[in-house]
């Protein structure tokens, strides 16, 4: 009860601070150079025609009545249409927006556990030689730049060895065929997730595995360690139920980061591996001046953001009965 | 037979600046139901001892030498497997720091049950429930609070709730460190009084660790007073409590107001205490001793015996 108390005032406090970030963003697009309207008008326009064009898009009402339009926009949800593809926006995002999901929860819960799990083992074997090739490996991996890596492996598993695709999340030879089943859709979409989803996966679990062991080392100096070898509780009892959930707590955090970042930050990585996700998205409608996209891209972020920062803190409350209250 | 028998135990700390000989050849003995306080300034050893008797020191600390006689068997040759099921089972212990010896996250009544449901494998979950409401009302704490998480509880509560912990398993020995330097004196008092009611109660030894004279010396049967690592006097608590012999008991006594007795000025004892890894020759004492000898910086102290159970390290007393 407790629980569902905490997330509903968290719910309250998300939606003010969406409606900040949504009236932030309208400003920002109002105050940044370039101008929405030159980038449609047609050099060979007339004049008259141009003005007809700013009047339909709403540019030359007030910035008030502009701004009621597009809080009315939003809560209808119409995102207006892209310039580049000339398609509505929200049609553009729900198609590119369930891949980048896909890829990089998967990529980062996995490379969570494993972090999780190999840091737990590092921490309790402190100065051997167990410990210092698992922090040795995962300072490689975390340091390593992920376009290199991304590359590298595309070189050698994609184009050397010939495993996996090397670009693309669909062959259109399977998903054209009608007798294809659901099953050889999804094994065809693994199969060009794993060169993506290892990348990913090699950049994050390093630093998991290097908070967990720190954390780790932290938690059993604590008290209540003591307490519990006192209790005569086993090694493993100690480690796993006394010392683990405590310990987990900031790779929680910085899972929760990861998680909101992704949906731009894996523009990278998207473009490397030509995923259609929505980083790829953003990065070009910005770069295109496709003003409907880009805005709607930036909510988009917003609401993952705080959506993430939900996730995180209902599991931090979970995790931790002192956040509850 | 003693239920506990510790002779000539020595501990010490390896560090980067050297070796710390943090516990130097002590040695007393405890009968079962009695109690036994040590006592002595911050430092100077009482707490090693305690977590030596359970063989959870640091990993840095070492046992050199000694014997510790736990229903005649020493605790030192015991394997760690062994040990783990002695510890909480037959020795338990209630924490110096109080307010950080429960984990945070788990339940109060899980964590204690967890102490049944480890050494005793026949018990049942709902039967370690049952005992851990027995154990809840004896030391006072509401039934419907066995569910909450420790920062629901007050210190006063949570210091309750470790020594229902330590009561879980019946153990024969408890070993109190500093269980109530955390809480003000009102609740001090009464928590003092509930651990003595339930010593007599469940006829449990009890090892007291305190900075605290006056408390000690309310609450156990026997005194030792410790400083820099040795043991300086042992006796009966009226023995060292009316009439101390150590220049160091006297001046500890001293240094501590009474509320009834009568007034007089407090004391402060001069100087600090030595470097635990060059010590000093002689006694140890002696640069704060008012009543130091010339023999005292050359020769080692002996243990003088005043009565048959009152005994002081102290070379300056004829």
């Amino acid at each position: 009860m407790e629980l569902t108390r905490y997330i509903g005032r968290r719910l309250i406090q998300i939606a003010i601070i969406f409606f900040v970030i949504l009236t932030v963003l309208f400003l920002l697009f109002r105050l940044a150079p370039g101008d929405p309207v030159s980038r449609m008008v047609d050099p060979d326009m007339t004049p008259e025609d141009a003005e007809f064009l700013i009047s339909q898009l709403g540019l030359d009402q007030p910035l008030g009545m502009q701004y009621l339009y597009y809080l009315k926009n939003f809560f209808t949800g119409n995102f207006g249409e892209s310039f580049h593809y000339g398609q509505p926006v929200i049609e553009i995002i729900w198609a590119r927006l369930p891949n980048t999901i896909l890829l990089f929860t998967t990529a980062i819960i996995l490379a969570a556990l494993v972090g999780i799990f190999l840091g737990k083992i590092a921490s309790w074997h402190k100065g051997e030689t167990t410990d210092t090739l698992m922090t040795l490996g995962a300072l490689v991996t975390h340091t390593v730049f992920l376009p290199w890596l991304g590359l590298i492996l595309i070189w050698v598993f994609a184009y050397k060895l010939d495993w996996f695709p090397i670009t693309g999340m669909l062959s259109e030879e399977v998903w054209l065929d009608p007798g294809a089943g659901i099953f050889t859709k999804l094994i065809d979409v693994l199969h060009h997730m794993i060169l993506p989803l290892a990348t990913l996966f090699f950049i994050h679990f390093g630093s998991y595995l290097l908070i967990m062991r720190s954390s780790m080392l932290e938690t059993l100096k604590e008290d209540y360690i003591l307490t519990a070898r006192a209790k005569g509780l086993q090694e493993k009892v100690i480690r796993n139920h006394h010392a683990a959930p405590n310990a987990a707590l900031p790779v929680v955090t910085s899972v929760g980061l990861s998680l909101a970042f992704s949906i731009n930050g894996g523009a990278l990585t998207e473009t490397i591996f030509t995923w259609p996700g929505i980083g790829r998205e953003l990065v070009m409608a910005v770069s295109q001046n496709d003003y409907p996209l880009a805005q709607a891209s930036f909510l988009l972020i917003a609401i993952v953001v705080l959506l993430s920062n939900l996730v995180v803190d209902t599991l931090y409350a979970y995790l931790d009965p002192r956040i509850r209250y | 037979m003693a239920l506990l028998e510790v002779e000539n135990l020595s501990i010490g700390y390896h560090s980067q600046k050297g070796y710390i000989h943090a516990v130097e050849d002590v040695s007393f003995s405890l009968e079962a139901g009695k109690s036994l306080g040590f006592v002595g300034e911050s430092g100077c050893g009482k707490t090693t001892l305690g977590m030596a008797l359970m063989r959870l020191l640091p990993p840095n600390g070492v046992i050199r030498e000694g014997r510790m006689l736990f229903e005649g068997n020493d605790l030192l040759k015991k394997s760690d497997e062994e040990m783990r099921e002695i510890r909480w089972k037959k020795v338990a212990m209630i924490f110096q720091a109080a307010m950080n010896a429960l984990n945070p996250v788990h339940r109060i009544e899980d964590q204690i049950a967890e102490a049944l449901l480890t050494h005793d494998p026949m018990c049942s979950k709902e039967e370690a429930m049952k005992q851990v409401e027995d154990l809840f009302v004896f030391v006072g704490i509401p039934k419907d609070r066995m569910r909450d998480y420790p920062h629901q509880y007050s210190g006063g509560m949570k210091q309750r709730a470790i020594i229902a912990m330590a009561l879980a398993c019946r153990p024969a020995l408890i070993i109190a460190d500093e269980p109530t330097t955390a809480l003000d004196v009102i609740v001090q008092d009464q928590i003092l009084k509930e651990i003595k009611s339930l010593q007599e109660l469940f006829k449990i030894s009890i090892i007291f660790i305190s900075h605290d004279i006056s408390v000690v010396s309310d609450f156990c049967d026997d005194i030792g007073v410790m400083y820099a690592g040795q043991l300086v006097e042992y006796g009966d608590r009226q023995e060292v409590f009316t009439s101390p012999v150590h220049p160091y008991t006297k001046a500890l006594l001293s240094s501590y107001p009474t509320v009834t007795g009568e007034k007089y000025k407090l004391e402060p004892i001069p100087g600090e205490t030595p470097n635990l890894i060059n010590q000093p020759s002689g006694c140890r004492f002696r640069h704060r001793c008012p009543s130091a000898g010339v023999s005292c910086k050359t020769e080692s102290p002996v243990w003088l015996k005043l009565t048959p159970t009152h005994r002081a390290f102290c070379s300056s007393i004829r």
